[in-house]
């Protein structure tokens, strides 16, 4: 951390000491200055573009930078997991009925029963993917989160946060932050 | 020649459900009696104590692998002569022969139909589908 502060220290520093040379050159009347100045200013800009461009990154304050993602994608695996469990009870409740019953009847169903086994193992699939992606975004947080410290102070994300009716758009929310169906009755009749 | 119906199974995957859906179709198979684990230290343990006449086994779980599961059995004198059928998404050129090399009876790629699970059982254990 303290090398990263240090990195941090010394582009900034870096970072102000070429605006200062630039003022400086700028006042010179040499004509050859000209060129000079121009890739100066070049790379003071760039510098300036990048910083803004990896603090427009970061989600305000110390939250990840990727927020709760990681964890909505965990979500998907879990529900789909749940799904998967009830279509499969189905299945074998079909599948124990289908055992009763007489030719061609009971074919029929146990192919169709095979068949939905067989299409469940979407939750496995999908599960492994997620799980990859996951991997991928913690990888590239803190990969981020480096290259933001090394970076030392940057400016306030623009729009990062929405505002009025948009900020009431955030979707299923998470098992461990959801209110039940009870809290919600609770909460609406204190509001009534 | 048929299925044997009273081989000892054991499935192993870290997804519950794909552990569910291997126990229907083997119970469509009449192979019934299966044993589940979720990981391979446990399935590991699981067949030492009384050895299978049938693994299958998923490739991607942790801390044991199914590649490191099936090179454990086929290192073991009492075990490695067990057909071992690796279930896997992993369908890489590499994955095959790496599991190959390691003595793998045969490889099935997710996701999978019950046609396939049957021929590859029939073909494992020598008998015709």
């Amino acid at each position: 951390m303290d090398a990263q502060l240090t990195t941090a220290s010394r582009l900034l520093d870096a970072h102000g000491f070429l605006d200062r040379v630039i003022a400086e050159l700028r006042v010179l009347q040499s004509p050859q200055k000209d060129t000079l100045v121009s890739v100066l200013q070049y790379l003071s800009d760039h510098i300036r573009t990048t910083r803004s461009e990896i603090g427009a990154l970061r989600q305000g304050g110390n939250q990840p930078l990727f927020g709760n993602t990681a964890d909505e994608l965990e979500e998907i695996i879990t529900e789909t997991a749940r799904a998967a469990g009830s279509i499969m009870d189905a299945a074998e409740a079909i599948e124990s009925v289908a055992a009763t019953l007489e030719p061609p009847a009971n074919g029929a169903l146990m192919e169709a029963v095979t068949k939905i086994y067989e299409a469940s193992a979407f939750q496995d699939i999908t599960g492994q993917r997620i799980t990859k992606v996951v991997g991928v975004l913690l990888s590239l947080e803190v990969k981020l989160a480096s290259l933001t410290e090394a970076f030392g102070s940057l400016p306030e994300p623009l729009g990062a946060s929405p505002q009025g009716d948009e900020a009431l758009l955030n979707g299923p929310q998470l098992m461990k932050n959801a209110s039940s169906q009870s809290d919600i009755d609770a909460l609406f009749e204190t509001l009534s | 020649m048929s299925l044997n119906k009273n081989m000892r199974v054991v499935i192993v995957d870290d997804y519950t459900t794909m552990l569910r859906i291997l126990r229907n179709l083997l119970r469509q198979l009449e192979l019934e009696n299966v044993e589940e684990a979720n990981d391979g230290d446990t399935a590991f343990h699981l067949m030492q104590k009384n050895p299978p006449d049938l693994i299958i086994s998923d490739w991607n779980m942790a801390p044991v692998t199914g590649l490191d599961l099936l090179r454990k059995v086929r290192a073991d004198a009492r075990l490695r002569h067990i057909p071992f059928i690796m279930v896997t998404a992993e369908s890489k050129t590499e994955n095959v022969i790496a599991a190959k090399q390691a003595g793998v009876s045969n490889y099935i790629v997710k996701p999978f139909n019950a046609d396939t699970l049957r021929a590859k059982i029939a073909s494992v254990c020598g008998v015709t589908a």
